[in-house]
């Protein structure tokens, strides 16, 4: 049996690429919308996606503000789909 | 929502809540349609005004304001609405894709009747009229039903009758009078861009 990716087998960080699969982009206030978490703890789960090649993290301005727009990269999106072939097979589906 | 590990249960509980919390698709304000569908109104009662006045062909040029002013307009206005909906999905990338097919396609067809025009000495700027009374109700109904908005389906069906009239009008060597079809016209836009658009903001206002 295939082992579960660690990086995405986290609620916050799952939730986060599970979101990103289902679009083309989204921006940090969205995320933090969506998956109810921490500003705090999403920057934190974000980095670490990026870090590990799974997402683009864009920094730029809307006006005054900040505005971080995130994608789900190709690494990503292939580490998404082996991790929910994984779990088919943990879950006998 | 917490950094913790999860049994696979709740991951595959995890994928399917933000799958469905995603799946809204979100058509956004209707100002983008507000802008063009007044643009090309007051543009087109202007030229017609200005035509019945002094029967002088120099002011069809102001046609040429419906692109020098929208198209710029689209850019900032659709930035500014990506912003505020904080998402861009598959759908909007595919309905954004289809108006630059129609706006660029529109661009080939104004230098292809221009060269007719100056080089060839032929009139073909019914093909204008009618080719966007075609495309761009055609391109409203596609965005209409991915986005279920009847609005767009219904506006859009209102120009392509327009169209399809004008376009049997051409073929069949009925000359288009400026004072039946002008006002088509600008029916035929009011309908598809300015109705839809009001009735999209406001149901944006509600949500």
């Amino acid at each position: 049996m295939r082992e579960l990716d660690p990086l995405l087998h986290s609620q916050l960080r799952l939730a986060v690429m599970s979101i990103l699969m289902n679009v083309e982009e989204a921006d940090f206030v969205f995320l933090k919308e969506k998956t109810e978490a921490t500003a705090g703890n999403l920057s934190v789960q974000l980095d670490k996606l990026s870090s590990a090649g799974y997402i683009s993290v864009e920094k730029g301005f809307s006006g005054k503000k900040t505005r971080t727009v995130c994608r789900v990269t190709g690494r990503g999106r292939k580490a998404f789909e082996e991790y929910v072939e994984s779990l088919k097979e943990y879950l006998n589906l | 929502m917490e950094d913790r590990k999860l049994t696979e249960k709740e991951s595959l509980e995890v994928i399917t809540s933000m799958i469905a919390r995603t799946k809204a698709k979100y058509l956004g304000s209707g100002n983008i349609l507000l802008m063009w569908g007044y643009l090309i109104a007051i543009t087109s009662i202007l030229v017609w005004a200005l035509l019945a006045a002094t029967h002088h062909n120099a002011w069809n040029w102001l046609w040429f304001a419906i692109p020098a002013v929208g198209v710029p307009a689209t850019i900032v206005m659709s930035r500014k609405e990506q912003q505020v909906n904080g998402v861009t999905t598959s759908f909007d990338k595919i309905t954004s894709r289809m108006w630059t097919i129609f706006g660029v396609s529109e661009i080939v067809l104004t230098f292809v009747c221009l060269a007719f025009a100056f080089l060839g000495g032929v009139n073909c700027w019914a093909a204008m009229l009618v080719y966007s009374l075609i495309l761009a109700p055609g391109t409203e109904i596609a965005q209409g039903l991915i986005f279920k908005e009847n609005s767009l389906v219904g506006g859009g069906a209102a120009g392509l009758i327009v169209g399809i009239i004008t376009i049997c009008c051409v073929v069949g060597g009925i000359p288009l009078a400026a004072n039946w079809y002008m006002p088509l016209f600008i029916l035929a836009w009011v309908c598809m861009m300015i109705i839809p658009g009001h009735i999209i903001n406001s149901k944006s206002k509600k949500r």
